[in-house]
């Protein structure tokens, strides 16, 4: 495909199937598709597989929801505002979802392997834990590392005397993503795709993946991105979609744009300690709204303008976050 | 009030004492990996008293930022308000790799006599027990830091043997496949290069023998080495306390209050 094409949101989110694999841009609470997991959620997809970098309160919504039948990743929670994925963490307890634990630079080793097209790197990190516990791999205790799906490898890693200095590191296997649904700042006419801030491990998690959706604040025309190529992440031909839906990273934050809601996250994160509780907070801000339209409208302009960031700083000044 | 002078029992906060030790860990022009939460007021408070040249390094990806807020994540804006970099994590893990990383401050919800800690999950991994967060880069920054200072709470059922999960390699680690017991350096070889070197709880100051066992350094005022002795499941060396852990001073209060975290996030 030579150039991206401009979609809806919903009619993006309909190409998923059940049983994909799926990763993300952003970071833990900031800048996460969220009007996309909203969405995904709507649409009930079905045993998602999740591979990512690291988690939190997007997909700990999409595991509420029950999308979710593999997670593949290192960490989910939401910062200060939750200190643990409650759907992830119950739904772990009862045994209704497979988790393949790795560390941070595992994630994204999977990931940068995915990227380069190569089929696993090597690294020191994390050597001696119990993520490398052969008791504690998952997918292969599940009977999941047969060969029948071709986005789980046949090893969760492997432990290699290598040649060149004779010392000993692990392999961690490449992952590359039937899709990657990514929230940034600015993309051209085109499709040229630029972020703005800490990139995380965007770069990565986008080409990785077989198919990229990308979500943009606003399209600018591609004369104006292309002034800069330097400040660029992606060209045209890597993007199969784009959406342009302001405000679609919301509740976690987006460099430059807006801040990450804390309250919001926070009244999430005490509702997914039950089931009930979550399910009740999806039928008010999921079901209950037909669509990003709507959801922002039920926040409310002031809700947002608080949240709306400071262009000397790239944050907001203007939120209340602690006791002072 | 601000001055150089100790605070008076009572004049604190447990969690003051907290971020102030662990502060009192940074040496002046190291470069300090920093996590959320503690951590992030610990490497503020270094750099505005005794470490003004430590560069931090934030794991989502910002380098040597001077946030004038306090950041509520690794990933927020504020942690690169005026960074040289803000780049993302194949950068600053790069940069751990190649062992640019002098020290590194760390968190767990259990900690076992070795230093290796457990983010993962409490009451056991398969069946699961209770989930946490997982490792996030906790056992990337343990395993590759040249030091690193776990900040945690002291409770019993917390500090034990040898944990129940190791998410993040102390001194005394399973070589897989085998899961033989041996010293970190059998284990990492040619990238071996430090461990975990002192902790820090709500009542001491802990450090690492040689043999790469936890033993009591000083105790925090109005605690006694017995007490910290009752919240170890394990044996505590405490043969080689060397006296009280030093209070914050005022004006370490002040700017930890007023400054560092002047919105009232951490310190209420």
């Amino acid at each position: 495909m030579g150039r991206p094409q401009k979609v809806s949101l919903a009619e993006a989110i309909s190409l998923i199937n059940d049983g994909d694999s799926l990763t993300f841009s952003g970071f833990t609470i900031w800048r996460r598709p969220m009007a996309a997991i909203m969405e995904l959620i709507r649409q009930g997809k079905k045993n998602l597989h999740l591979i990512e970098v690291n988690g939190g309160t997007h997909d700990d919504m999409l595991i509420g929801a029950g999308c979710v039948k593999i997670w593949e990743s290192c960490w989910s929670g939401h910062e200060l505002f939750g200190k643990i994925a409650g759907n992830l963490a119950r739904k772990l307890e009862a045994g209704e979802i497979i988790c393949e634990d790795y560390s941070h630079v595992q994630m994204l080793y999977r990931l940068v392997a995915g990227a380069q097209g190569i089929p696993f790197m090597p690294t020191y990190s994390a050597m001696g834990c119990d993520i490398l516990n052969p008791e504690y791999d998952m997918l292969g205790k599940a009977g999941l590392r047969d060969g029948s799906n071709p986005k789980i490898p046949a090893k969760k890693y492997e432990m290699y005397k290598e040649n060149f200095t004779g010392s000993e590191v692990a392999l961690i296997p490449a992952a590359q993503p039937d899709w990657c649904i990514a929230h940034v700042q600015l993309v051209g006419t085109e499709g040229t795709v630029r972020v703005l801030g800490q990139k995380y491990a965007d770069d990565e998690a986008m080409k990785a993946a077989d198919k990229l959706i990308v979500i943009a604040e606003q399209i600018v025309p591609e004369e104006f991105i292309r002034r800069e190529p330097e400040h660029n992440l992606l060209p045209p031909h890597l993007v199969d979609y784009v959406v342009e839906l302001p405000w679609a990273g919301h509740p976690t934050g987006c460099y430059g744009v807006y801040e990450a809601d804390g309250p919001f996250i926070k009244d999430f994160f005490a509702k997914t300690r039950t089931q009930e509780g979550f399910d009740a907070w999806a039928q008010e801000w999921i079901f209950g709204v037909k669509d990003h339209e709507e959801y922002l409208a039920k926040l409310g302009v002031s809700r947002l303008e608080i949240l709306r960031a400071s262009a000397a700083l790239g944050y907001s000044q203007k939120v209340k976050r602690g006791s002072r | 009030m601000a001055s150089n002078e100790y605070a008076k029992v009572g004049e604190f906060k447990p969690i003051d004492l907290l971020a102030v030790s662990a502060a009192r860990q940074v040496t002046d022009g190291e470069v300090v990996f920093a996590g959320t939460g503690l951590p992030m007021l610990a490497i503020m408070l270094a750099q505005k008293t005794t470490a003004p040249n430590a560069v931090c390094i934030y794991e989502a990806g910002s380098v040597d930022g001077r946030p004038i807020d306090l950041p509520v994540s690794v990933g927020d804006a504020r942690c690169h308000y005026q960074a040289s970099i803000a780049s993302g994590l194949w950068d600053v893990f790069g940069q751990l790799g190649r062992g640019q990383v002098d020290m590194a401050f760390l968190g767990g919800a259990e900690i076992d006599q070795y230093g290796s800690v457990n983010t993962t999950a409490m009451g056991g991994y398969s069946p699961i027990g209770k989930r946490l967060t997982g490792s996030g880069g906790n056992a990337d920054i343990n395993a590759l830091a040249k030091r690193t200072v776990f900040i945690m709470v002291q409770e019993k059922r917390r500090w034990v043997e040898r944990c129940s999960y190791i998410t993040s390699p102390g001194w005394r680690i399973p070589k897989w496949p085998s899961g033989e017991f041996v010293h970190k350096r059998e284990v990492y070889n040619k990238a071996f290069r430090g461990g975990p070197y002192a902790v820090i709880s709500n009542m001491g100051v802990f450090k690492f023998d040689d043999d790469g066992v936890i033993y009591l350094e000083t105790v925090h005022p109005g605690f006694t080495p017995e007490q910290v002795q009752d919240n170890c499941m394990f044996k505590l060396n405490i043969s080689k306390v060397i006296g009280e852990t030093k209070p914050p001073t005022y004006n370490d209060l002040d700017l930890l209050y007023n400054v560092v975290d002047k919105e009232g996030i951490f310190l209420p």
